[in-house]
């Protein structure tokens, strides 16, 4: 390890000097000795070995050289002159720590989100072998699998170590004083052992209690057992009561295990060798599975086709028109947010490149300020490599102090990120660890290679060695050239995150002017604990919630009460394809729409008009509506009522009638047109659907009311998530609204950024021409030509920046498309706010100066000279 | 300085040095000096001035370690020894020379045909 031993000769300077001498004095000895055995004396023989040694000093230096790295030192040289120097200038480095620190914090902040949610593996071993894989049914919209299949390919896909499911249902947990909604996810069996997780305390399911009629058993979340048995390892043994069983508890997950998501309090076995999931068209299971090592995707992929393939022609009849995907999990978790992110960390990266090219401009101006310094090491002897690398050495200090805050900063920021992102995907294993260290002091090399190397090389140059002549006396030449092109580009940069940001906020104003079709307000939306079980028994399940609704509607305060399986305004999808039994030329178009399942009382409640016909009843699937748009498509006029509906490919759904039309409304969401639609009037009792009602004032003061209605109609059920509709549709955009907010921040970041470039660079150029100035305002130039002659240098160089900025953002359009609404990337109203805004502030910027240059007292000027 | 003695070409040394150490295992500086003079019937001299710098190099680049130890005459010297690194080295060191001497000698030849 020689590299570490001349660090250490570094840290021990005296200790090796003495060791040195002792070997050199040794030799001296030694030859003396020699001498004095061929018979020559004492004093001779010693004063000859010393001679013959040479120049003992320098023997001492010349050797010490070669242990001593000579570059460390030349570097320990450089930072003590560039602390000495930067501590001289405290305004200039606390200006450029500072900017350093904001814009590598948010670099690190926003990485680190990047980091979490897509860069690293899921948090299972490994986690990128663990792949989704779904049942494709052409006719159907769900990818679930049913259970009987899961277990076939289990058994028959070689490519997979295992492969096993969940689904999940909401539960009431009632050894509590009120029922307490429990999120309880059904396992396959092998479940934990395909995540590779095992329970943090406690064990996993033992085969018997994976199979019907086994031993009842739980494992709990972290937070349940935190939270109910204050993390007490005396919880194993304990039970919940379930509805009317009582489970007990066999084990206790780790904190980071959210898996199939992190709202899951429980996971116990849906054990497939139950008689109800031998059916092979009810689908409930979603899948996961494992690659054994060494299999690519492609290959699961192909080996899952098969083996569908062959259950097929087993079985015909459920299985032959099933197809598969294979997707790698991580893919299907994060894959939505990758673009949202990915534009968020290309702006903050261009508000650090902003920074940088400031901060370069200021270097180059205390580069130009330091001429004569530098001039004078030159002529001193100094190389010009030093001299660059004692600037050079003088960015690196700021860049690591920079970089330093920055970390201080981005754990600040990461935390509010944390808060205004927590419905990102994997956002809860965002945090700061030595990987975003590492990251922030790559930052800071790059920032030092950005914005120190230009200025170095430029103050370095051996010919300013001519201005220690003119020490001091100002020139105007070309170097002032770079300076204005460095904020141009700031400008740029500047213009192309505005004009992203101003896009964003139009399309976000546009959606919030839409008219939806229906009423959000004073809605209150809630569910109702429920498990699948219950299903079963669809008549007792229905008549349950007709006396909800009952109950509901005669609560004082509440307008109508209905329930559905989805909200208007939140993204849903339920496609289906839909036949008239009355029958169409076959010319006519397919007829698609989005399937919705509501109590009749729905229109009344969301608000959406009856346009023609009656409005349903429910009477068992017999009856439905469609919208104007399905009519206007489909059966133009009001020719559609009276009609009867069916699914083409369900053979248990009946044909409906439709009665009536009702009004377009956006029900797939506020950024959809609002497209064909068809109701059906018979909502299935199912866990997870909405209870909406409306209320004569604000929705959210009669949330206890209700609260305490349904307890009363229903004591062993839980009743949760009662929330305004208009929130439930306004956190449907929730992530639209944070890259928006983020945006704008930014943007007005680097606008801000950009104006104090400008204004320093056109200060430092007044500063520097103050005597040419006061010449001309001694010799009789008006003050107003003056100011007009620096205010246009400022806009000349802001519009050129405008121009390149524009020309960027319409390069850079592509990576917004599909995050506007009701604008076009190349939006002329935006960009043309974009360009006033920047113009006007840029003046701004420029008029402080040029009015100062205009203000010289010429006398003075003169003679300060 | 006696004339006749040649001094050593430059860049030779490391090769002397390294010799030297391969064939006693363990030598102080001096004794290196004694052992380069005799075997070369002192032909060669060593100057201690390019002595040490070169030895503290090889140390550097892993060619030899050095340790404190004492002679037969009870005194406290500093010992070199061969690393493999310094092994692998000396080979190619003697390559080189072997090469040089080569070049050299037909050149030398050229001129006398």
């Amino acid at each position: 390890m020689a590299w570490l031993e001349r660090c250490w000769n570094v840290l021990r300077p005296r200790r090796l000097q003495s060791d040195l001498e002792r070997e050199l004095r040794f030799h001296m000895r030694e030859r003396a000795d020699d001498l004095v055995a061929d018979g020559m004396n004492d004093a001779e023989a010693a004063a000859r070995a010393r001679r013959q040694f040479g120049n003992y000093t320098s023997q001492m230096e010349w050797t010490r050289d070669m242990d001593i790295n000579g570059w460390l030192e030349a570097l320990l040289r450089h930072l003590r002159l560039a602390v000495r120097g930067l501590r001289k200038t405290p305004a200039f480095t606390a200006t450029v720590v500072a900017t350093l620190a904001l814009g590598i914090g948010a670099n690190s902040a926003v990485f680190s989100a990047i980091d979490a949610v897509l860069l690293r593996p899921l948090p299972f071993p490994g986690g990128d072998q663990l792949m989704k894989l779904t049942q494709i049914d052409p006719h159907a919209s769900n990818s679930f699998v049913a259970p009987a299949r899961l277990e076939d390919w289990n058994r028959l896909a070689g490519a997979f170590q295992g492969i096993s499911g969940s689904y999940q249902q909401d539960e009431s947990e009632l050894s509590g004083e009120l029922p307490e909604k429990l999120n309880r996810a059904l396992v396959a069996p092998r479940f934990l052992r395909v995540l590779g997780v095992a329970p943090e305390l406690g064990r996993d399911f033992t085969p018997q209690e994976e199979k019907f009629g086994g031993p009842d058993a739980v494992l709990i979340s972290d937070r349940l057992w935190r939270r109910r048995f204050g993390a007490s390892p005396n919880a194993l043994g304990k039970s919940l009561r379930l509805g009317r069983t009582s489970v007990p508890i066999i084990g206790v997950m780790p904190a980071s295990f959210h898996y199939p998501d992190r709202d899951v309090d429980l996971w116990s076995v849906s054990a497939p060798d139950a008689l109800y999931a031998q059916d092979r068209t009810s689908t409930w299971f979603t899948v996961i599975g494992r690659l054994k090592p060494g299999v690519t995707v492609a290959q699961g992929r192909a080996n899952l086709a098969t083996v569908q393939a062959n259950l097929g022609r087993q079985f015909p009849k459920s299985d032959s028109k099933l197809l598969t995907a294979v997707e790698p999990l991580k893919e299907v978790t994060v894959g939505g947010v990758r673009k949202s992110l990915i534009i968020l960390f290309a702006s903050v990266t261009l508000l650090l490149l902003i920074a940088c090219i400031n901060i370069a401009a200021l270097l180059l101006s205390r580069a130009a300020a330091r001429h004569h310094e530098i001039a004078v090491r030159f002529s001193l002897g100094a190389s010009r490599a030093s001299v660059v690398g004692h600037l050079l050495s003088e960015v690196l200090l700021l860049a690591l102090a920079g970089a330093a805050l920055g970390l201080v900063v981005a754990s600040g920021a990461s935390a509010v990120f944390r808060s205004l992102a927590k419905d990102l995907p994997r956002i809860e294993e965002m945090g700061l660890d030595w990987r975003i260290v590492l990251y922030s002091l790559a930052c800071a090399v790059a920032v030092t290679l950005l914005c120190g190397l230009v200025p170095a090389l430029r103050g370095a140059r051996q010919d300013l060695a001519g201005s220690l002549a003119q020490a001091g006396r100002s020139q105007v030449g070309g170097r002032n050239r770079v300076q204005f092109v460095l904020v141009g580009a700031q400008v740029a940069l500047a213009v192309t995150l505005l004009a992203g940001a101003g896009l964003l906020l139009r399309s976000f104003q546009e959606l919030s002017r839409v008219s939806p079709g229906f009423h959000p307000e004073r809605v209150l939306s809630f569910h109702v604990s429920m498990s699948w079980g219950e299903t079963a028994d669809q008549k007792a399940a229905k008549q349950r919630a007709q006396s909800m609704l009952e109950a509901l509607r005669a609560v004082p305060g509440v307008e109508s009460a209905a329930v559905a399986m989805a909200l208007p305004g939140v993204p849903t999808e339920y496609q289906v394809e839909l036949k008239s039994s009355e029958g169409r030329a076959g010319s006519e178009p397919k007829m698609m729409a989005q399937g919705r399942v509501v109590s009749p009382e729905y229109f009344a409640t969301v608000g959406i008009p009856l346009l023609a016909g009656t409005l349903c009843r429910d009477e068992g699937a017999a009856q439905m509506m469609v919208n104007r748009s399905f009519a206007d498509a489909y059966m133009p006029g009001t020719s559609a009522v009276g009609r009867h509906l069916t699914q083409p490919f369900d053979a248990y759904l009946k044909p409906a009638l439709v009665s009536g039309i009702v009004g377009d409304a956006r029900e797939m969401g506020m950024d959809q047109a609002p497209g064909p639609v068809v109701y059906w009037c018979w909502p299935t009792a199912q866990p997870g659907q909405f209870f909406l009602v409306r209320t004569h004032g604000n929705p959210r003061l009669m949330a206890a009311t209700i609260r305490r209605k349904m307890h009363e109609i229903a004591p062993a059920r839980s009743v949760y998530d009662l929330t305004p509709l208009t929130e439930h549709i306004s956190d449907a955009y929730a992530e639209n609204r944070l890259r928006t907010i983020l945006l704008v921040f930014f943007a007005a970041t680097a606008v801000l950024l950009a104006c104090v470039g400008l204004y320093g660079t056109l200060s430092f150029m007044v500063n520097v021409r103050q005597r040419e100035v006061g010449l001309r305002l001694a010799l009789g130039a008006v003050r107003g030509q003056i100011v007009r002659q620096f205010l246009a240098q400022g806009l000349v160089v802001s519009l050129a920046g405008c121009a390149a900025g524009l020309a960027l953002s319409a390069a850079s359009g592509r990576l917004l498309a599909g995050m506007l609404y009701g604008v076009s990337a190349t939006d002329g109203i935006t960009l043309a706010g974009v360009v006033a805004t920047i113009t006007a502030v840029s003046g701004l910027a420029s008029l402080v100066p040029a009015v100062r240059a205009a203000r010289l007292e010429p006398m003075q000027v003169l003679r300060d000279e | 300085m006696g004339a006749k003695k040649n001094d050593i070409l430059q860049g030779t040394l490391a090769l002397l040095i390294l010799k030297s150490l391969a064939s006693q295992k363990k030598l102080h500086g001096y004794a290196i000096t004694v052992h380069i003079e005799r075997v070369s019937d002192q032909l060669l001299r060593v100057e201690e001035g390019s002595l040490y710098p070169a030895l503290h190099r090889m140390e550097q680049e892993g060619w030899v370690r050095a340790e404190w130890g004492t002679t037969e005459k009870n005194r406290e010297a500093r010992f070199y020894s061969l690393t493999p690194l310094g092994r692998k080295q000396l080979a190619r060191e003697e390559d080189n020379w072997a090469r040089l001497t080569e070049g050299v000698s037909r050149v030398i030849r050229y001129g006398l045909a």
